[in-house]
């Protein structure tokens, strides 16, 4: 069970509304609602901004696919034991 | 790991086989770097000279390894049956199938960094390379484990629970075989 509440979109000011916009699209996905990391990094747009910046460079296609980049990316999470 | 999981799903790799592939990378890469980064200084390699029956596998080895015996192999020829059987399941889990041979690496890369382990660090990485990675896909590969160690200790410290597992479509396929 996380250990802040984590507000639903509706709680966030317009700004944020355009990051939801942003993982809808990144995901391929229309979400009920944003996933809760995407909720999480809109609470400081400060940080989650320059912080999803980096990740959208380091996903984009290059020598490695995004499908396969998604790949590296879960054998990261698994090593770190992280399950979400 | 589910949200990546499925993303990925969602980017293509829709089918299962694939995963389970980049599981059994994931497994065997952590089983060598553990005895490669642990007993590097107590428990030298053997080599021809010293290895007795597990020659015949260093031979399997350098021939997949473009001549190299790496260094956690030699430990276990103290048992060459032991050996044998941890060699089979790496060549297998490193051979191309439905994931290539460089994927799988760049995987394996991932992993090493992400446990901070010298040997598999190294190892794959000069994999990488020979397997023809150029500088730009190794600094992708980094990039991309830089930013995860990043979400996932986020997620941790908040303790999210995963919310994108089922997104992803599922695959009814049988086991092979079936």
């Amino acid at each position: 069970m996380p250990t802040v509440r984590l507000r639903s979109a509706a709680e966030y000011p317009t700004a944020a509304q355009k990051l939801f916009a942003l993982s809808r699209a990144w995901f391929n996905h229309d979400f009920a609602e944003p996933p809760a990391m995407s909720r999480v990094m809109a609470w400081d747009p400060g940080f989650g901004g320059p912080h999803g910046r980096a990740m959208k460079r380091a996903m984009g296609p290059g020598e490695f696919t995004r499908a396969e980049k998604e790949m590296v990316a879960a054998v990261v999470s698994g090593a770190n034991a992280c399950s979400y | 790991m589910n949200a990546h999981t499925a993303a990925g799903k969602l980017q293509g790799l829709a089918e299962d086989a694939p995963w389970y592939e980049a599981a059994f990378v994931t497994g065997i890469t952590n089983a060598l770097n553990v005895v490669a980064d642990g007993l590097a200084d107590v428990l030298p390699p053997l080599d021809d000279a010293t290895a007795g029956d597990a020659t015949a596998v260093f031979a399997e080895i350098r021939a997949f390894h473009a001549g190299l015996v790496p260094a956690p192999f030699g430990a276990l020829a103290r048992d060459p049956a032991y050996l044998a059987d941890v060699w089979a399941a790496w060549r297998r889990a490193f051979s191309d199938q439905r994931l290539t041979r460089r994927l799988k690496t760049a995987l394996a890369f991932a992993v090493s960094l992400t446990t901070r382990s010298s040997f598999g660090t190294r190892f794959h990485l000069a994999e990488l390379r020979r397997l023809g990675v150029g500088e730009r896909g190794v600094m992708e590969v980094i990039g991309v484990t830089q930013m995860f160690s990043s979400y996932t200790k986020i997620a941790d410290t908040l303790q999210l629970d995963s919310d994108m597992g089922a997104i992803a479509p599922v695959d009814r396929s049988p086991a092979p075989g079936h």
